[in-house]
């Protein structure tokens, strides 16, 4: 659109932006944030440990023992949702005037997914250290020293990777709803009265 | 010296001041039969019929009403938050209704500056980061963003305050801190919905005499939404609304005579 003082332009996207206001909103809800991150290192500890633990049992045991880890992960993506979707109806007014101010959908949305995914992070490493462990310990208790040798450093890493990458996944799958939610926000919910 | 046009008097008389605005073309909102009807439960509202108005650069405006009365509904046109049934809005000659949603991201951004009557100062920020973040948004290089924002707090009268949270401040100062936000990227226009209503009277006052120093400062054009008669001795003109149509406009000048008319009697 022409015009005779200025012309449109175009707003860009600024990671650093999209990180600064992941982490102060993540820092203002830290102990609902603390509560999420634990589920999901119980579901990450679940699966590491899994990973980890001696094969033994037969199929039957082992694929109810994956049914159940499904189930966990998914107990857990919900929570994130849920967390996720609270955090974003008490913003509304808040996300409406970072809109009015210029912030784009795209800013919304990825801070977001950004805040669910560092919450997948954390609580990935929670759960790998905490799944290592307990593999370990009870790998001891039945086995005694024996399971030194079989224990395999060398597979570890891919293992933590794998639970690191399937906690981010399901903890950012729940947070898509709500990021959605939040980015499509029209910018009037900034003109709201005190609630 | 009397040949020396008024508008490059850095002080201009009130007098000068009408007259220079008589004779600009230039005007930074115009409405032409902005219309916004509303389907509430099978029945039409018409929150606005057929509204046209001119506001020039520089001026700053009232509109005043009954709550109902279609101001906010007009506010919202003129700011790009609400999308009028039929009619056009145009800001500096660009009409909003031919930009997409990511142009009026960038008009939002940087040609209008909001400020609102629950301050909605971002809780998570310090006052300095409410101020940046609409020039960080816009482009401006963090440092620069910084000295603007420092030197926008000043001028407002937080100097002190730069590095405090919405938490530690009270309401008058959490509005100085949205009027240095909403001047921050040097927009057209600044749209103050009732911004003195959650304030005390003498807050009030401070606030209004604050918005129209950096109109005059700046001259941004202001159009603030208002129940507020104090507001009236500030303003270049005053809009009243009713029923979504503007029922008068009046400059300050007028009005002064019906106050000391309605004095008399």
């Amino acid at each position: 659109m022409p015009s005779a003082r200025w012309e449109i332009g175009q707003l860009k996207l600024r990671p650093e932006i999209v990180w600064a206001m992941a982490i102060s909103s993540l820092k203002v809800r830290l102990p609902r944030t603390m509560l999420t991150t634990l589920t999901i290192s119980t579901a990450t500890a679940f699966m590491m440990w899994l990973l980890v633990a001696p094969t033994s049992g037969d199929l039957t045991e082992r694929q109810s023992w994956a049914v159940m880890l499904v189930l966990c992960l998914i107990v857990s993506g919900v929570g994130v949702l849920n967390t996720m979707l609270m955090s974003v109806t008490q913003r509304y007014r808040e996300i409406g005037t970072i809109k009015c101010l210029g912030g784009l959908d795209s800013l919304v949305l990825y801070s977001t997914l950004l805040e669910a995914a560092i919450l997948g992070l954390v609580g990935g490493i929670i759960g790998a250290i905490l799944g290592v462990a307990i593999g370990f310990v009870l790998a001891l208790a039945d086995y005694g020293g024996a399971v030194l040798q079989h224990f395999s450093l060398v597979r570890l890493p891919v293992q933590i990777l794998i639970v690191f990458g399937v906690g981010m996944l399901f903890t950012t799958m729940g947070a898509a709803i709500p990021a959605w939610i939040a980015a499509k926000m029209p910018p009037i919910e900034a003109m709201r009265g005190e609630k | 010296m009397s040949s020396t046009p008024a508008t490059n008097t850095p002080v201009a008389p009130v007098t000068d001041w009408f007259a220079s605005l008589e004779h600009q073309t230039e005007f930074t909102v115009m409405t032409q039969k902005v219309s916004k009807h509303y389907v509430m439960g099978g029945e039409t509202i018409h929150a606005l019929d057929d509204v046209s108005l001119t506001i020039n650069t520089g001026e700053y405006i009232s509109i005043m009403g009954p709550s109902g009365s279609g101001k906010t509904t007009l506010f919202n046109c003129i700011g790009g938050l609400t999308k009028p049934t039929c009619g056009n809005v145009f800001i500096d000659e660009v009409d909003l209704a031919q930009l997409d949603a990511h142009e009026l991201a960038w008009l939002r951004c940087r040609k209008i500056g909001y400020i609102f009557q629950s301050y909605n100062i971002v809780k998570v920020m310090t006052a300095l980061e409410n101020v940046t973040l609409p020039m960080l948004f816009a482009g401006v290089p963090p440092e620069e963003a910084q000295d603007r924002g420092v030197a926008l707090l000043k001028r407002v009268g937080l100097g002190d305050r730069i590095l405090h949270t919405p938490k530690e401040l009270s309401g008058g100062q959490q509005q100085r801190v949205a009027i240095a936000r909403a001047f921050a990227n040097k927009p057209a226009i600044v749209l103050a919905d009732e911004p003195t209503a959650n304030l005390d009277l003498k807050t009030g006052e401070e606030i209004i005499q604050l918005m129209k120093l950096m109109n005059r400062e700046q001259g941004v054009t202001v159009i603030c939404s208002t129940h507020d008669h104090k507001m009236l001795d500030i303003s270049d003109r005053i809009i009243w609304m009713r029923d979504g149509n503007i029922e008068r406009i009046a400059r300050r000048d007028e009005v002064k005579i019906q106050i000391s008319e309605m004095k008399e009697h």
